[in-house]
Protein backbone atom coordinates (compact mmCIF):
# COMPACT_ATOMS: atom_id res chain seq x y z
CA UNK A 1 0.00 0.00 0.00
CA UNK A 2 2.69 2.42 1.17
CA UNK A 3 5.09 1.48 -2.18
CA UNK A 4 1.64 2.34 -4.58
CA UNK A 5 1.03 5.73 -2.67
CA UNK A 6 5.03 6.37 -2.95
CA UNK A 7 4.28 5.10 -7.03
CA UNK A 8 1.41 7.81 -7.83
CA UNK A 9 3.17 10.81 -5.37
CA UNK A 10 6.19 9.79 -7.68
CA UNK A 11 4.49 10.16 -10.79
CA UNK A 12 2.30 13.23 -9.90
CA UNK A 13 5.06 14.97 -8.82
CA UNK A 14 7.03 14.11 -12.50
CA UNK A 15 4.09 15.07 -13.92
CA UNK A 16 4.04 18.64 -12.68
CA UNK A 17 7.59 19.09 -12.84
CA UNK A 18 7.73 18.11 -16.95
CA UNK A 19 4.22 20.83 -16.79
CA UNK A 20 6.15 23.74 -15.05
CA UNK A 21 8.94 23.27 -17.27
CA UNK A 22 6.64 23.56 -20.13
CA UNK A 23 5.22 26.59 -19.15
CA UNK A 24 8.15 28.36 -17.87
CA UNK A 25 9.89 27.14 -21.53
CA UNK A 26 6.76 28.82 -22.79
CA UNK A 27 6.97 32.26 -20.95
CA UNK A 28 10.38 32.47 -21.68
CA UNK A 29 10.13 31.66 -25.27
CA UNK A 30 12.50 34.06 -27.31
CA UNK A 31 12.49 36.80 -29.66
CA UNK A 32 13.45 35.52 -33.11
CA UNK A 33 16.86 36.08 -33.69
CA UNK A 34 17.07 38.69 -36.45
CA UNK A 35 20.63 37.64 -37.35
CA UNK A 36 20.37 34.56 -37.81
CA UNK A 37 17.10 34.24 -39.81
CA UNK A 38 16.34 34.31 -43.50
CA UNK A 39 13.70 37.29 -44.75
CA UNK A 40 10.29 36.62 -45.38
CA UNK A 41 10.48 39.66 -47.69
CA UNK A 42 13.29 41.65 -49.94
CA UNK A 43 12.42 44.82 -51.09
CA UNK A 44 13.72 48.47 -52.10
CA UNK A 45 13.30 51.32 -49.90
CA UNK A 46 11.16 52.96 -52.56
CA UNK A 47 8.91 49.61 -53.40
CA UNK A 48 8.01 49.48 -49.91
CA UNK A 49 7.23 52.90 -49.97
CA UNK A 50 5.42 53.02 -52.15
CA UNK A 51 3.10 50.54 -51.28
CA UNK A 52 2.35 52.29 -48.20
CA UNK A 53 1.47 55.24 -50.25
CA UNK A 54 -0.98 53.30 -51.95
CA UNK A 55 -2.66 51.99 -49.31
CA UNK A 56 -1.69 51.35 -45.88
CA UNK A 57 -3.79 48.99 -44.75
CA UNK A 58 -3.12 46.63 -47.71
CA UNK A 59 0.67 47.28 -46.66
CA UNK A 60 0.38 46.49 -43.56
CA UNK A 61 -1.26 43.18 -44.44
CA UNK A 62 1.91 42.45 -46.50
CA UNK A 63 4.50 43.72 -44.13
CA UNK A 64 4.12 44.14 -40.63
CA UNK A 65 5.49 41.38 -38.31
CA UNK A 66 7.45 40.09 -40.89
CA UNK A 67 11.64 39.87 -41.14
CA UNK A 68 12.17 42.42 -44.15
CA UNK A 69 14.98 43.06 -46.10
CA UNK A 70 15.30 46.71 -47.56
CA UNK A 71 18.11 47.99 -49.49
CA UNK A 72 17.86 51.64 -49.19
CA UNK A 73 20.39 54.79 -49.45
CA UNK A 74 21.08 56.25 -45.92
CA UNK A 75 19.29 59.44 -45.91
CA UNK A 76 20.47 59.88 -41.78
CA UNK A 77 22.42 58.57 -39.30
CA UNK A 78 21.51 59.40 -35.70
CA UNK A 79 22.06 58.10 -31.85
CA UNK A 80 19.29 58.12 -29.30
CA UNK A 81 19.44 57.21 -25.91
CA UNK A 82 21.72 54.27 -26.78
CA UNK A 83 19.51 53.47 -29.54
CA UNK A 84 21.05 53.89 -33.19
CA UNK A 85 18.41 54.82 -35.82
CA UNK A 86 19.14 54.55 -39.77
CA UNK A 87 16.84 56.43 -42.07
CA UNK A 88 16.37 55.12 -45.43
CA UNK A 89 15.73 57.88 -47.91
CA UNK A 90 12.45 58.18 -50.74
CA UNK A 91 13.94 59.50 -54.04
CA UNK A 92 10.55 61.25 -54.13
CA UNK A 93 10.45 63.53 -51.09
CA UNK A 94 8.73 63.50 -47.58
CA UNK A 95 8.68 60.00 -46.32
CA UNK A 96 10.95 57.53 -45.52
CA UNK A 97 12.00 54.16 -43.37
CA UNK A 98 13.14 54.49 -40.05
CA UNK A 99 15.45 52.06 -38.66
CA UNK A 100 15.96 51.47 -34.85
CA UNK A 101 19.13 49.46 -34.78
CA UNK A 102 19.91 46.78 -32.00
CA UNK A 103 22.93 47.17 -30.18
CA UNK A 104 24.99 44.82 -31.81
CA UNK A 105 25.20 47.01 -35.22
CA UNK A 106 26.41 49.88 -33.41
CA UNK A 107 30.40 48.93 -34.30
CA UNK A 108 29.28 48.56 -38.13
CA UNK A 109 27.26 51.48 -38.41
CA UNK A 110 30.45 53.84 -37.04
CA UNK A 111 31.58 52.72 -40.62
CA UNK A 112 28.61 53.64 -42.46
CA UNK A 113 27.83 57.64 -44.10
CA UNK A 114 25.13 59.14 -45.98
CA UNK A 115 24.16 58.16 -48.93
CA UNK A 116 25.98 54.67 -48.86
CA UNK A 117 23.85 51.98 -50.11
CA UNK A 118 23.01 49.53 -47.11
CA UNK A 119 21.03 46.20 -46.61
CA UNK A 120 18.73 46.35 -43.28
CA UNK A 121 16.72 43.63 -42.26
CA UNK A 122 14.42 43.83 -39.45
CA UNK A 123 10.55 43.94 -38.21
CA UNK A 124 8.33 46.01 -39.64
CA UNK A 125 5.80 47.84 -37.14
CA UNK A 126 3.64 49.79 -39.37
CA UNK A 127 3.62 53.60 -41.09
CA UNK A 128 3.23 57.24 -39.36
CA UNK A 129 4.41 59.25 -41.68
CA UNK A 130 7.49 57.18 -42.49
CA UNK A 131 7.98 53.46 -42.15
CA UNK A 132 8.41 52.32 -38.92
CA UNK A 133 10.76 49.10 -38.27
CA UNK A 134 12.51 47.82 -35.19
CA UNK A 135 14.85 45.62 -34.18
CA UNK A 136 17.46 45.88 -37.15
CA UNK A 137 20.37 44.41 -38.20
CA UNK A 138 22.80 45.25 -41.17
CA UNK A 139 23.69 42.81 -43.45
CA UNK A 140 27.13 43.09 -43.60
CA UNK A 141 28.06 40.67 -46.50
CA UNK A 142 26.47 43.47 -49.00
CA UNK A 143 26.89 46.64 -48.03
CA UNK A 144 29.22 48.53 -50.28
CA UNK A 145 31.57 51.41 -48.63
CA UNK A 146 32.03 54.13 -50.37
CA UNK B 1 3.90 98.60 -58.17
CA UNK B 2 4.30 95.40 -59.46
CA UNK B 3 7.83 95.28 -57.54
CA UNK B 4 5.35 96.52 -54.37
CA UNK B 5 3.26 93.58 -54.41
CA UNK B 6 5.48 91.11 -54.85
CA UNK B 7 7.45 92.27 -51.81
CA UNK B 8 4.06 92.40 -49.63
CA UNK B 9 3.13 88.60 -50.93
CA UNK B 10 6.64 87.54 -50.36
CA UNK B 11 6.52 89.25 -46.54
CA UNK B 12 2.74 87.77 -46.49
CA UNK B 13 4.12 84.22 -47.13
CA UNK B 14 7.10 84.61 -44.53
CA UNK B 15 5.21 85.24 -41.70
CA UNK B 16 2.83 82.82 -42.58
CA UNK B 17 5.60 80.31 -42.98
CA UNK B 18 7.22 81.80 -39.54
CA UNK B 19 3.52 81.74 -37.34
CA UNK B 20 3.44 78.24 -37.46
CA UNK B 21 6.05 77.59 -35.02
CA UNK B 22 5.89 73.83 -35.66
CA UNK B 23 8.00 71.31 -33.36
CA UNK B 24 8.44 67.73 -34.11
CA UNK B 25 9.85 65.05 -33.19
CA UNK B 26 9.65 61.20 -34.45
CA UNK B 27 11.59 59.34 -32.28
CA UNK B 28 9.67 60.15 -29.25
CA UNK B 29 9.52 57.93 -26.25
CA UNK B 30 6.85 56.53 -24.28
CA UNK B 31 6.26 53.41 -21.85
CA UNK B 32 3.53 51.88 -20.14
CA UNK B 33 3.68 49.87 -16.61
CA UNK B 34 1.51 47.58 -14.94
CA UNK B 35 2.66 46.90 -11.10
CA UNK B 36 0.61 43.59 -9.91
CA UNK B 37 1.60 41.14 -7.63
CA UNK B 38 2.51 38.18 -9.80
CA UNK B 39 4.50 40.72 -11.87
CA UNK B 40 5.93 43.79 -13.50
CA UNK B 41 5.50 44.40 -16.66
CA UNK B 42 7.13 47.58 -19.16
CA UNK B 43 7.04 47.81 -22.55
CA UNK B 44 9.34 50.94 -24.52
CA UNK B 45 8.20 52.85 -27.59
CA UNK B 46 11.19 54.72 -29.11
CA UNK B 47 9.21 55.68 -32.42
CA UNK B 48 6.49 58.22 -31.29
CA UNK B 49 5.55 60.86 -33.50
CA UNK B 50 4.81 64.16 -31.85
CA UNK B 51 4.16 67.38 -33.24
CA UNK B 52 3.20 70.82 -31.41
CA UNK B 53 2.11 74.18 -32.94
CA UNK B 54 3.88 76.23 -30.38
CA UNK B 55 1.43 79.46 -31.22
CA UNK B 56 -1.82 77.83 -30.35
CA UNK B 57 -0.13 74.97 -27.97
CA UNK B 58 -2.23 72.10 -30.55
CA UNK B 59 -0.47 69.09 -29.91
CA UNK B 60 -0.93 65.62 -31.79
CA UNK B 61 0.73 62.22 -30.93
CA UNK B 62 0.73 59.14 -32.86
CA UNK B 63 2.41 55.63 -31.68
CA UNK B 64 2.29 51.89 -33.66
CA UNK B 65 0.90 49.52 -30.84
CA UNK B 66 3.38 47.06 -32.49
CA UNK B 67 6.41 49.39 -31.84
CA UNK B 68 6.26 48.51 -28.33
CA UNK B 69 9.01 46.67 -27.28
CA UNK B 70 8.75 43.73 -24.33
CA UNK B 71 11.17 42.04 -22.30
CA UNK B 72 9.39 38.59 -22.92
CA UNK B 73 7.97 37.96 -26.48
CA UNK B 74 5.18 36.01 -25.05
CA UNK B 75 3.93 39.27 -23.38
CA UNK B 76 4.32 41.33 -26.69
CA UNK B 77 2.51 38.74 -28.34
CA UNK B 78 -0.28 38.72 -26.43
CA UNK B 79 -0.41 42.42 -25.64
CA UNK B 80 -0.66 42.75 -29.82
CA UNK B 81 -3.22 39.98 -30.44
CA UNK B 82 -5.30 39.22 -27.76
CA UNK B 83 -5.65 42.50 -25.39
CA UNK B 84 -4.79 45.52 -27.60
CA UNK B 85 -5.74 43.48 -31.19
CA UNK B 86 -2.61 45.92 -32.97
CA UNK B 87 -4.12 44.11 -36.40
CA UNK B 88 -7.10 46.04 -35.97
CA UNK B 89 -5.93 49.03 -34.43
CA UNK B 90 -2.78 49.66 -35.14
CA UNK B 91 -2.43 53.27 -33.80
CA UNK B 92 -2.79 55.13 -30.74
CA UNK B 93 -3.32 58.56 -30.83
CA UNK B 94 -3.51 61.83 -28.76
CA UNK B 95 -4.84 65.07 -29.89
CA UNK B 96 -5.60 68.14 -27.54
CA UNK B 97 -3.59 71.38 -26.13
CA UNK B 98 -1.01 72.55 -24.12
CA UNK B 99 -2.79 74.98 -21.77
CA UNK B 100 -0.88 78.75 -21.93
CA UNK B 101 1.97 77.60 -23.71
CA UNK B 102 2.43 80.62 -25.30
CA UNK B 103 2.62 82.81 -21.83
CA UNK B 104 5.73 80.69 -21.23
CA UNK B 105 8.00 81.25 -23.71
CA UNK B 106 10.22 83.79 -21.84
CA UNK B 107 10.63 81.80 -18.85
CA UNK B 108 14.05 79.44 -18.37
CA UNK B 109 14.10 75.92 -16.93
CA UNK B 110 11.63 73.52 -16.66
CA UNK B 111 7.98 74.53 -15.87
CA UNK B 112 4.60 72.99 -15.11
CA UNK B 113 1.92 72.70 -17.61
CA UNK B 114 -1.41 70.89 -17.96
CA UNK B 115 -1.92 68.79 -20.87
CA UNK B 116 -5.83 68.63 -22.17
CA UNK B 117 -6.93 65.97 -24.89
CA UNK B 118 -8.63 62.97 -26.05
CA UNK B 119 -6.42 59.71 -25.69
CA UNK B 120 -7.68 57.24 -28.39
CA UNK B 121 -5.96 53.43 -27.79
CA UNK B 122 -7.99 50.57 -29.40
CA UNK B 123 -10.53 52.54 -31.05
CA UNK B 124 -11.88 53.80 -28.02
CA UNK B 125 -11.62 57.88 -27.02
CA UNK B 126 -11.40 58.97 -23.77
CA UNK B 127 -10.94 62.69 -22.32
CA UNK B 128 -7.82 63.10 -20.41
CA UNK B 129 -6.37 65.58 -18.81
CA UNK B 130 -2.79 65.65 -17.40
CA UNK B 131 -0.11 67.53 -15.51
CA UNK B 132 3.25 67.59 -17.25
CA UNK B 133 7.17 69.33 -17.81
CA UNK B 134 7.52 71.53 -20.48
CA UNK B 135 11.19 72.94 -21.22
CA UNK B 136 11.41 75.68 -24.08
CA UNK B 137 15.08 76.15 -25.39
CA UNK B 138 15.57 77.94 -28.45
CA UNK B 139 14.75 75.17 -31.33
CA UNK B 140 13.54 73.16 -28.83
CA UNK B 141 10.30 71.76 -26.88
CA UNK B 142 10.55 69.31 -24.64
CA UNK B 143 7.39 67.66 -22.99
CA UNK B 144 7.64 64.68 -19.83
CA UNK B 145 5.25 63.33 -17.84
CA UNK B 146 3.57 60.62 -17.08
CA UNK B 147 -0.57 60.17 -16.17
CA UNK B 148 -2.50 56.73 -15.02
CA UNK B 149 -5.27 55.46 -17.43
CA UNK B 150 -7.86 52.24 -16.77
CA UNK B 151 -7.62 49.05 -18.77
CA UNK B 152 -11.09 49.18 -18.65
CA UNK B 153 -11.68 52.36 -20.53
CA UNK B 154 -10.64 51.37 -23.65
CA UNK B 155 -12.46 48.47 -23.69
CA UNK B 156 -9.38 45.90 -23.42
CA UNK B 157 -10.45 42.52 -22.02
CA UNK B 158 -7.61 40.65 -19.82
CA UNK B 159 -8.36 36.98 -19.76
CA UNK B 160 -9.65 35.97 -16.18
CA UNK B 161 -6.55 33.12 -16.24
CA UNK B 162 -4.28 36.57 -16.05
CA UNK B 163 -6.21 39.24 -14.75
CA UNK B 164 -3.72 38.96 -11.41
CA UNK B 165 -0.75 39.40 -13.61
CA UNK B 166 -1.94 42.68 -15.15
CA UNK B 167 -2.90 45.72 -13.08
CA UNK B 168 -5.93 47.36 -13.77
CA UNK B 169 -4.91 50.75 -13.82
CA UNK B 170 -1.69 51.62 -15.95
CA UNK B 171 1.22 54.14 -15.56
CA UNK B 172 1.83 55.89 -18.96
CA UNK B 173 5.37 57.91 -18.95
CA UNK B 174 6.13 59.96 -22.06
CA UNK B 175 9.23 62.07 -23.23
CA UNK B 176 9.05 63.69 -26.22
CA UNK B 177 11.91 66.38 -27.20
CA UNK B 178 10.55 68.34 -30.47
CA UNK B 179 12.77 70.08 -32.84
CA UNK B 180 11.28 72.77 -34.18
CA UNK B 181 10.61 71.93 -37.71
CA UNK B 182 11.32 73.92 -40.98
Amino acid sequence: MKTRNFKILLIGLILIIISLFFIINLYNKPFIDIKKSNPKIEITAQEILNDYQADESLANEKYVDNLIQIKGEIADISFDNGISIITLKDTSGFSSIICHMLPEANLNILKLKKENQVLIKGVCTGYLIDIMMVRCVLNNDNFDEK
Amino acid sequence: MKNKIIILLLLLISSQLFSQERYLTKEGYISFFSHSLVEDIKADNYQVLSVIDKKTGEIAIQLLMKSFMFKKALMQEHFNQSYVESYKYPKATFKGFILNLKELDNKNGTVAVEIKGILSIHGKEKEISTMANVQILKDQINLSGHFMVEVADFDIKIPIVVRNNIAKTIKITFDLQHKSYK
